[in-house]
């Protein structure tokens, strides 16, 4: 009796949320096509094609800028992934001087308020001559991300321990093949899930893009900001749904590839 | 093998990133030698000849930004061989940028042309990060704009110098859908009356929107003129004497406000998107054509109407800088000569309804002519009435000071 009312009860939630997440979906898609929807209509009163006409029009580069946007992010997932499992092995596995200290500076960046951050790193960037450059976007993006990939490898890592690693090393596996066919299927969910959320933050990073980049590295955000901000409604939310459409494609993709690895792999131990 | 899969990792990473950033090495500038501003306007479009010109400013208007794309560019690749790069970005983050830039010591930035006025150009130019003066050296600067005009010679009270040259002239002016709202307030006094009779359906942005700001100085402009502003000390007990019969009234106005006057929204974008759903009755904008825009783009109804103060509303002009570490000054001065240009500039009145910055007595009667057949659509005011009723606006730095006490004693009392 207990389990049946938790699970109504988690089941309200899960529309709850799913609800919360979708009205707001439904209201974008509505206002990208509308022009006029005043109060207490429940729907647009003039629709037009202002918002869909400025995304295709050439003059604005979107496309493209998306496709650049879209690699950058990646680029910035996949190194922050791999150093996060990187870091995640060594703060749980290793014992070395600075252990604490690196723990903590992995949190650093969250810490301190993200314009004082940006303002401060554009001049030592500026020095190092990587302002005005991909590289130096990646970068920033990456210590951003790192946080947040790297406390999702740690507690997965922590979690999964090294015990079924070192069975494989008894049996004669080297350690090459023992992360590749123990630990990385293991860690699987664990990366899937720092890929997209470091993805989503770097997709969406506004203010360091804009400082460190220069308006020499354009990314998405930075063309869709100014019409949100300005309150442009039809063509805030035209941007928008591009933008979470592309999210999603990305994710997609990210997930299938995955799952295909993870399984390759299963096959390759049955034979 | 560890080492190996180290090697593997270091190598993946150094691809990526490489493959990332090929395009940062060479500046197509750089070829060029030694500026000089004073080498005659020829040997700088010889210079200009081939190299990329950057466009800073706000890019949330993508009339403006299809027309900088669409229109100026292509007519500057043609003319002068020029590549134009417009990137839309806040005028604050433009000067965050360049404050780094400097502070780093960076002597070649990326920033070429800058769109900028007021208080932005005022702690610009005192902080040394523009590059001047520039405009004696343009010849579409003494032949199309009148070098004695106040708004040529000072930008918010602040000498411009040379150091920037006009782009366009906004002013302030008052929406309303005369379908909803036949009266029209005519002054403060009016205005009041509006807003009781319409209790809760006007407010303003809250400042320090660049809006709502000219809103409240237009406000005290009415209550208690605006000479005395012009040379007044920037001194914040001076200028909170000035205004105070000003703050009293806007108090009293904040009772009939949306929401009593106990917030306001956070910019004007707000304000015009409540008054296109009809929770305001009336919306205002810097663009003196904004009805008509917006009527086009079926945003307003066709019954939307522009109106200003019988004493006048504030108005001002907005410029073209050059960044002092700009790495194409001459280019940047080829194309701020081509915007004052008649041809240019009425090509921008006739895409983005922006008040022309040319004198109209310099042009020839056949640019004058074309000046005079644009049609600025409907809902708005004719460009001699809206001159008619310009204010100046007031010093850049009486501009904070009046943001601070509006904040301190308006909001919400």
């Amino acid at each position: 009796m207990k389990d049946l009312s938790s699970n109504r009860l988690l089941k309200i939630f899960l529309y709850l949320a799913l609800f919360a997440i979708l009205a707001p979906m439904v209201i974008i898609i509505f206002w990208a096509f509308a022009n006029q929807w005043p109060w207490p209509n429940l729907l647009p009163t003039s629709y037009s094609l202002r918002g869909v006409k400025e995304i295709f029009a050439p003059y604005g580069k979107v496309f493209p800028i998306l496709t650049s946007s879209i690699t950058l992010s990646l680029t910035v997932a996949l190194l922050s992934a791999i150093i996060a499992i990187m870091t995640a092995r060594a703060i749980v596995f290793y014992d070395f001087w600075g252990k604490g200290i690196l723990d903590f500076i992995s949190m650093a960046p969250n810490l301190v308020p993200s314009t004082v951050f940006a303002m401060g790193i554009h001049v030592v960037f500026i020095k190092m001559s990587l302002a005005n450059t991909p590289l130096g976007v990646i970068i920033v993006h990456l210590i951003y991300t790192l946080p947040y990939t790297i406390n999702i490898m740690r507690n997965l890592t922590e979690s999964i321990g090294k015990d079924m690693e070192q069975q494989a090393y008894v049996l004669g596996a080297s350690p090459w093949k023992s992360f590749l066919y123990i630990s990385f299927p293991l860690l699987l969910p664990g990366i899937i899930a720092s890929i997209t959320m470091a993805y989503i933050l770097s997709f969406s990073q506004y203010f360091v893009t804009l400082l460190i980049g220069g308006g020499k590295v354009m990314t998405f955000s930075m063309i869709m900001v100014p019409f949100i901000a300005k309150g442009d409604r039809t063509l805030g939310s035209a941007y928008a749904l591009v933008f979470v459409i592309s999210t999603l494609l990305v994710f997609t993709i990210i997930n299938t590839i995955m799952k295909r690895f993870q399984k390759r792999k299963e096959k390759y131990n049955w034979n | 093998m560890k080492k190996k899969t180290l090697l593997i990792l270091l190598i993946l990473i150094a691809v990526l990133a490489t493959g990332c950033s090929k395009n940062n090495t060479t500046n197509p500038n750089e070829k060029l030698v030694e500026f000089d501003p004073n080498a005659g306007f020829d040997t700088l479009l010889e210079q200009a000849k081939g190299t990329t010109v950057t466009f800073y400013g706000w890019g949330g208007d993508e009339n403006r930004n299809r027309f900088l794309n669409e229109s100026l560019a292509p007519k500057l690749k043609e003319k002068y061989d020029i590549t134009l790069e417009v990137v839309g970005m806040d005028i604050d983050n433009i000067l965050a940028k360049l404050a780094g830039e400097k502070q780093a010591g960076l002597e070649e930035g990326s920033i070429d042309m800058i769109w900028i006025n007021g208080e932005n150009f005022y702690s610009a130019k005192e902080n040394d990060l523009l590059f001047g003066p520039f405009t004696d050296k343009l010849p579409n600067f003494e032949k199309y704009i009148d070098t004695e005009d106040e708004e040529v010679l000072n930008d918010f009270g602040f000498p411009i110098e040379g150091y920037e040259a006009p782009y366009g002239k906004a002013q302030l002016v008052f929406l309303k859908d005369s379908a909803v709202t036949p009266e029209t307030p005519r002054n403060t006094q009016e205005f009041l009356d509006f807003c009781k009779k319409y209790e809760g359906k006007v407010t303003y942005a809250a400042l320090p929107d660049f809006t709502g700001s000219a809103f409240v100085r237009t406000l005290i402009y009415d209550i208690v003129g605006h000479e005395q502003f012009l040379t007044m000390e920037a001194d914040k007990e001076v200028v909170r004497e000035a205004i105070e019969p000003a703050l009293e009234y806007l108090r009293e106005l904040n009772k009939y406000l949306w929401n009593q006057g106990k917030t306001f929204p956070a910019t004007n974008g707000e304000v015009d998107n409540m008054f296109q759903d009809g929770e305001l009755v009336m919306a205002m904008s810097y663009g003196p054509y904004a009805a008509a825009v917006g009527i086009e783009k079926g945003i307003y109804n066709d019954t939307v109407k522009t109106f200003v103060f019988d004493n006048g509303t504030v108005g001002n002009t907005n410029y073209i800088a050059i960044a002092k570490n700009s790495p194409n000054k001459a280019g940047a001065m080829v194309v701020i000569n081509e915007i004052i240009s008649a041809e240019t500039q009425a090509e921008q009145f006739e895409a983005l309804k922006t008040l022309p910055v040319v004198a109209y007595d310099k042009l020839s009667d056949e640019e004058k002519a074309r000046f005079d057949k644009v049609d600025i659509g409907q809902g708005v005011l004719p460009q001699d009435q809206l001159l008619s009723k310009r204010l100046p606006e007031m010093p850049a730095n009486l501009v904070p000071i009046i943001e601070e006490i509006w904040l301190e004693e308006v909001v919400g009392k």
